[in-house]
């Protein structure tokens, strides 16, 4: 079963909140301050960029004192009415059973009225006679809808932890899950999601779920945020179309490189359509697509272009027959080009030794990698006589022959071979 | 024990060492002979002595030196046509010095020239014939242009028969030291299928392993140099572990370097020999030749042999069905 990362690894402790010590250590002095008497300030405004522990902080802190946390967000409170409707609960500190309460009212931003009337000054309201803490959430604190409120309120300002911090966020969660992480695959998450925790963990689970290991290149090629968002989108419109017609509209909905919406299409297909016959059928889709893709290269009429489209999305969409509805499956990132980044080396080092074999033995470079160089593969791994004369006809490296030995020792011993 | 490729050391010097394609030699030996070639066309399949012969004629035309008569390009590694245009300029700017007034240009796999690129050789070649003959060697002549075609000697080379490669090879194993099994001989051929490069390079590749080679060496051989198992690639699919099979088939070629039209013929061959009901061979033939001609056309390989893996786990879903 799916389970969002975000969720899985949330902290529990407040300890296990990624930064902004100073913030945290503000907002622990505030609610227990509540426990010598009500204080100057009944309500306290966290605000910050979303993604950085706003919320985590509140609830784990919550949940290391053992307060009871009424957590509301902003479709509970869009009116004074609905607003009215809970600040009773406002009114008492202890609950029936002795706990501590705290009330949370999330995602201010989303609430109506201006700075004295409707939400807003309902909220006021219930502030001045709060008997227990208050704690208030919003990205902007001084929109002019707060001036009042603010007031009333101890800001505390939430920062963006620094990339560091994020990474080691990343590489402790890497751990929990038994994958082995190069830190700058970590660090370029962490840029790439503008410091943003939950975005960085969700892109983590993204590039890493049910693997073993992430290097950079796999996290090198990864889009903007909002780009995959529109990718996501669009994937999410083909893999539920109706009809073609709606299919189709995915691609004029957002501009996205039509390469690269394919690789995603293609990655995600045997993942979203189960059956082995609905799959057959949405590969062959893909398949004329792409042979549509080689028409255009040929004749350069990119009018052929619609076509691509046709199968891509339509001829997808309408393989789905027969598989069965099951909840939401995540969309992977097409993998093509992760492979394409971990092979790189590989196939540079082919094509080094493709050169000088082309040399030698009358074959283009690339039949030369095919057809010889797996041969040459065998040779330098089972016997070191042999593979230092061929080394020495061949001119070839040091770097080549340890990339055909397939390992120091025995590149080691074709070097001494070549020498002695 | 030998320091060098076998295909190169034993590689025939000259058009009397060759064995095989009897009336080819023949013919070449009559320009030889003659003192005078025409453009030529060298098609067939890999392994059968085209770029050999070539190499050989050159040779015999004009002795030990034949080198400075000589140059060699692949199409496949200068794409650009103006790299061709410009190789040739040079090279047969000046005339060649001896009886014989023209030099000889090998134009090695041919078949991977765009149409343009074969639209302005044809004009070079006309260009310079007098001091210039062009080889063209392809794998299907049927991708040169006809105005080209037109212009050369047709040249079809032909598989080595299973005698043909005995002898050749026993000549290599009796110098090298060999021991071969009459089931190792068995073994090369089948793995090689009359391609003479990739009978050697096994022959090669088994004898580094440094025992008598045996039906089992060979497989162990081709089994090491192909490191991804495509029948196990086949079976993950009909089992209905389509994305653990797409990986694989990654891994084959972007790894390995593996080209698409292998690894399909592989999978061919495959299908023939597995235990799948008969009329299912025949269904996924079907498919399989489908796949293979948008190979050949410039098709995708990854995205066209996935498509063909979704046909086997269909094939396989079908068939425990019953169907």
């Amino acid at each position: 079963m799916y389970t969002a990362w975000t969720v899985k690894h949330k902290p529990q402790t407040l300890s296990e909140v990624v930064g902004n010590n100073e913030a945290i250590q503000k907002l622990t002095n505030w609610i227990e301050s509540w426990n010598k008497g009500i204080p100057k300030k009944r309500a306290t405004l966290l605000y910050g960029p979303p993604g950085i522990g706003k919320t985590v902080s509140i609830e784990t802190l919550a949940n290391d004192l053992k307060m009871e946390l009424v957590e509301k967000n902003a479709s509970d409170y869009r009116t004074a009415d609905a607003v009215k409707r809970f600040a009773g609960l406002a009114s008492q500190y202890s609950t029936l059973f002795g706990d501590k309460r705290v009330i949370l009212l999330d995602e201010l931003d989303g609430i109506t009225g201006t700075s004295d009337r409707g939400g807003v000054r309902a909220v006021i309201e219930t502030i001045k006679t709060a008997r227990c803490p208050v704690v208030l959430i919003a990205n902007n604190a001084y929109d002019r809808k707060f001036s009042n409120l603010r007031r009333y309120c101890l800001l505390i300002e939430f920062k963006k932890p620094t990339v560091l911090q994020v990474a080691r966020h990343l590489k402790s969660i890497c751990a929990s899950e038994g994958i082995e992480a190069d830190e700058r695959a970590l660090k370029l998450i962490a840029e790439r999601s503008g410091r943003d925790v939950r975005s960085a963990v969700n892109d983590l689970q993204a590039l890493a779920q049910s693997r073993k290991q992430l290097i950079y290149e796999d996290v090198a090629w990864l889009a903007e945020r909002d780009r995959k968002d529109v990718i996501f989108k669009v994937l999410n419109t083909i893999f539920r179309a109706r009809d073609c017609l709606e299919a189709k509209s995915a691609i004029d909905a957002a501009d996205v490189d039509p390469d690269m919406l394919f690789q995603w299409i293609y990655e995600n297909v045997p993942h979203q359509l189960t059956d082995a016959r609905d799959l057959a059928m949405a590969m062959d889709a893909l398949a004329t697509a792409d042979v549509y893709r080689g028409r255009i290269r040929a004749t350069q009429n990119w009018r052929l272009l619609r076509y691509v489209f046709d199968f891509m999305t339509a001829g997808v969409a309408m393989s789905r027959q027969r598989t069965k509805p099951s909840g939401w499956v995540p969309f992977k990132f097409p993998e093509r080009i992760q492979w394409l980044g971990r092979t790189k080396r590989d196939r540079e080092m082919q094509s080094l030794i493709g050169m000088k074999v082309k040399k030698k033995m009358h074959v283009s470079s690339t039949r030369a990698v095919k057809e010889i160089l797996p041969y040459l593969r065998v040779i330098f791994e089972a016997n070191a006589e042999m593979a230092a004369g061929i080394a020495k006809w061949l001119d070839v490296d040091e770097s080549m022959i340890k990339y055909l030995a397939g390992s120091e020792g025995r590149a080691r011993a074709i070097l001494g071979n070549i020498s002695g | 024990m030998s320091y060098e490729m076998w295909t190169e050391k034993y590689r025939p010097k000259s058009l009397d060492e060759i064995m095989n394609q009897k009336e080819i030699v023949e013919r070449l030996k009559s320009f030889v002979k003659a003192k005078n070639i025409p453009h030529c066309i060298f098609a067939g399949p890999p392994g059968t002595g085209k770029t050999t012969a070539a190499l050989c004629l050159t040779h015999d035309l004009y002795g030990e030196n034949y080198r400075g008569h000589l140059k060699e390009l692949n199409a496949s590694d200068e794409r650009g046509i103006n790299v061709v245009r410009e190789t040739v300029k040079t090279f047969a700017r000046t005339r060649s010095i001896g009886e014989i007034p023209f030099k000889i240009m090998i134009l090695d796999e041919a078949d991977n020239m765009t149409r343009d690129a074969q639209q302005a050789l044809r004009r070079t070649m006309e260009r310079f014939t007098e001091t210039c003959r062009f080889i063209l060697i392809c794998n299907y002549s049927g991708k040169i242009i006809e105005p080209i075609q037109s212009r050369c000697a047709p040249f079809r080379f032909t598989y080595l028969s299973k005698e043909d490669q005995h002898t050749y090879l026993q000549k290599i194993i009796q110098k090298e030291n060999v021991q071969v099994l009459d089931e190792g001989f068995n073994a090369i051929f089948e793995v090689s299928g009359g391609d003479l490069r990739k009978a050697v390079n096994a022959l090669q590749a088994a004898a580094s392993l440094g025992r008598p080679i045996n039906t089992e060496t060979m497989y162990s051989v081709v089994g090491r140099a192909n490191p991804v198992d495509i029948q196990n690639m086949m079976l993950l699919a009909m089992k209905g572990n389509f994305v653990e099979a797409r990986n694989k088939l990654r891994e084959m070629i972007w790894k390995y370097g593996l080209a698409g039209n292998d690894i399909i013929r592989q999978v061919h061959i495959e299908i023939f020999r597995s235990q799948l009901p008969e009329r299912w061979k025949i269904k996924l033939a079907e498919a399989i030749g489908e796949i293979d001609f948008r190979l050949i056309q410039g098709a995708d390989d990854e995205v066209q042999l996935s498509a063909l893996l979704a046909r086997l786990t269909e094939a396989g879903y079908e068939i425990q069905k019953g169907g």
